[in-house]
């Protein structure tokens, strides 16, 4: 009797184990996949982790990579966040990456947000620390709001009373909405620019068709732009001007040299015309004995044309002249 | 001191708690042995089932009701802060078929068919009832322990079951007079995110829990010890033992059915 109480006592403690065993073995199973992945350490030193804890998940590109390990204090007051990230993950987050905190939706938890890091940057190591990335937190935001409620309401305050003076009729635009005459005086004005704009469209039409006609094919000002034989024509033509112009230029410097010449060279025949008094003298005599000769030449030949012998040939001449 | 070590393995009371856990085991090991040996006792597993699951009906009315209308109650505030009470009943459905409707309805039964169990077959135990079964060429064990424990296998999910509709009837009356809910808009956004796997495993719970119920039940009337203290004890520990095996089978099946919900 004892012994088979003994085996059954056996059984018994046999079956208690196992049960034992089998409820923790299930309990653990959830997390079993957790317990058995590799994961490496990096951390970041945040000013503020706005109630982050420890086992608060980390994110990189909206995927769970890991989780918050440690929250410490550094020498500076500063918070020193140690997080586990998963060795598979590795690989993703660089090293010029940031990560700031987040929260999941609008009021879930807090979270570490990875981003950023470019493919030519390293990958990251165990125990780097990564850059942080400035966030705002609703309680600036909130502030800053607050800023912009009051000059709003100052905004609307001033509008009030620009509003209320404007009803009056104070003020310039108080004023146009008030003022009979200046409606009418602002009608007019309208009415003039009105025609003002008239003309300026038909000075445009104009001025387009003018234009328009410029643009024409054949015209002298269209082929002025457009036809490039004209074009070289023309170059060619102020190239030969210019070196008309050239030649030009060096022949007034030889005249100016020939008039020097003949200035400062008083022997020379010119020289002397201009400078010899006497010879101006003896010139001016001969001149005037010349005017006489040729009257008394004059003379002479009329007395010629009256001589008997040549009579005869004078007539004929006469004759043919009036045939002609 | 010698001999003392050889009577005992561990200590008297270990020893005579492992004995326990034997005696235990071998029940269950009998009744599956019973169960499926013919002749099979209908009429008295329908008797059973009448007396488990339908005379239980009341009482599971009641507290499914007001477990649907106290549960959406406590609820609402937290979902009013975040402007989502439109999910209540979602919530409400996910809540009462995942956790409540089992667990609840397991308890409950455990009270009060469990110790209802334990207090007839101790009773017969000490009447002697059962001796005078098995002289009369009545397996006792059969008509007593296999209908009982068939009947509470089958009529707990039933009554779970129940439990659920009934529960969410009350958070409909509830979420009705608050949100002004229609019934379909109720019961369409109440079961859309309940899945198949959320219904299967509240039934397999609900079957555990009902064999656990009948198990424990039988099994501690079955074996009371003489005299009238028996009885109440038998009665006793079968609603105390059942609802601690419900416990350690509800945490261990919502963790098996997580693990497939996420595989």
């Amino acid at each position: 009797m004892a012994t088979k109480n003994k085996h059954a006592i056996r059984v018994g403690l046999f079956i208690f184990i196992g049960l034992i065993f089998f409820t923790v073995g299930v309990l653990a199973i959830g997390n079993i996949n957790k317990t058995f992945t590799k994961t490496f350490l990096i951390k970041t030193v945040f000013d503020d982790v706005s109630g982050l804890q420890p086992g608060n998940n980390i994110w990189l590109s909206g995927v769970k990579i890991g989780t918050v390990k440690e929250i410490n204090f550094n020498e500076n007051t500063q918070v020193e966040v140690i997080m586990k990230i998963e060795k598979k993950s590795q690989q993703y987050i660089r090293k010029n990456a940031k990560a700031k905190i987040s929260s999941e939706g609008l009021i879930g938890n807090k979270i570490i947000v990875i981003s950023g890091g470019t493919p030519d940057s390293a990958p990251v190591e165990n125990g780097d620390a990564l850059p942080i990335e400035k966030t705002y937190s609703t309680e600036k935001m909130m502030n800053t709001l607050q800023e912009n409620n009051i000059n709003m309401l100052t905004i609307t305050d001033n509008l009030k009373i620009m509003s209320e003076k404007m009803i009056e009729g104070q003020g310039t635009i108080g004023k146009l909405l008030n003022d009979e005459t200046l409606y009418k005086n602002l009608e007019h004005t309208v009415a003039t620019l009105t025609r003002a704009a008239e003309n300026t469209q038909e000075l445009t039409a104009s001025v387009s068709n003018f234009t328009k006609k410029l643009n024409e094919k054949g015209g002298f000002a269209n082929d002025l732009v457009t036809d490039t034989i004209i074009f070289n024509n023309i170059r060619q033509s102020v190239a030969q001007l210019k070196e008309v112009i050239s030649t030009a230029d060096e022949f007034a410097n030889n005249l100016k040299d020939a008039s020097v010449d003949i200035n400062n060279n008083t022997n020379s025949p010119l020289g002397i015309l201009l400078h010899d008094e006497k010879s101006a003298a003896s010139l001016k005599l001969s001149i005037q004995n010349l005017e006489s000769s040729t009257e008394k030449l004059d003379e002479t030949m009329e007395a010629l044309q009256h001589n008997f012998l040549l009579k005869g040939y004078f007539k004929k001449k006469d004759k043919n002249d009036d045939t002609e | 001191m010698s001999l003392k070590k050889r009577e005992h393995i561990t200590t008297k009371g270990l020893d005579d708690y492992f004995l326990g856990i034997y005696n235990a085991f071998k029940f269950v090991r009998l009744f599956f042995r019973e169960v499926f040996k013919p002749p099979f006792e209908f009429k008295e597993i329908i008797r059973q089932c009448y007396e488990i699951g339908y005379k239980s009906l009341p009482l599971i009315t009641l507290t499914g009701f007001v477990t649907g209308i106290v549960f959406t109650k406590q609820s609402r505030p937290s979902l009013v802060e975040f402007g989502a009470a439109s999910w209540l009943p979602g919530l409400i459905a996910i809540a009462v078929v995942r956790a409540l409707a089992p667990l609840v309805t397991a308890l409950i039964s455990a009270g009060k068919i469990g110790s209802n169990i334990g207090a007839e077959l101790g009773s017969m135990r000490v009447s002697e009832q059962i001796d005078a079964m098995e002289v009369s060429a009545i397996n006792p064990f059969k008509f007593l322990v296999v209908t009982r424990v068939t009947a509470t296998t089958l009529m707990i999910p039933v009554l779970m079951m129940y439990f659920a509709f009934v529960g969410l009837l009350g958070s409909f009356l509830n979420v009705n007079q608050n949100e002004h809910t229609s019934f379909i808009a109720f019961f369409q956004s109440a079961f859309s995110p309940i899945s198949f796997l959320d219904v299967f495993t509240g039934l397999f719970k609900s079957i555990m829990y009902g064999f656990t119920i009948g198990m424990v039940g039988c099994y501690k009337g079955y074996n009371a010890s003489r005299g009238t203290e028996g009885v109440g004890k038998a009665a006793n520990m079968s609603v105390v033992i059942s609802m601690f095996l419900i416990f350690i089978e509800e945490i261990v099946i919502v963790q098996i059915s997580n693990w497939i919900r996420i595989a």
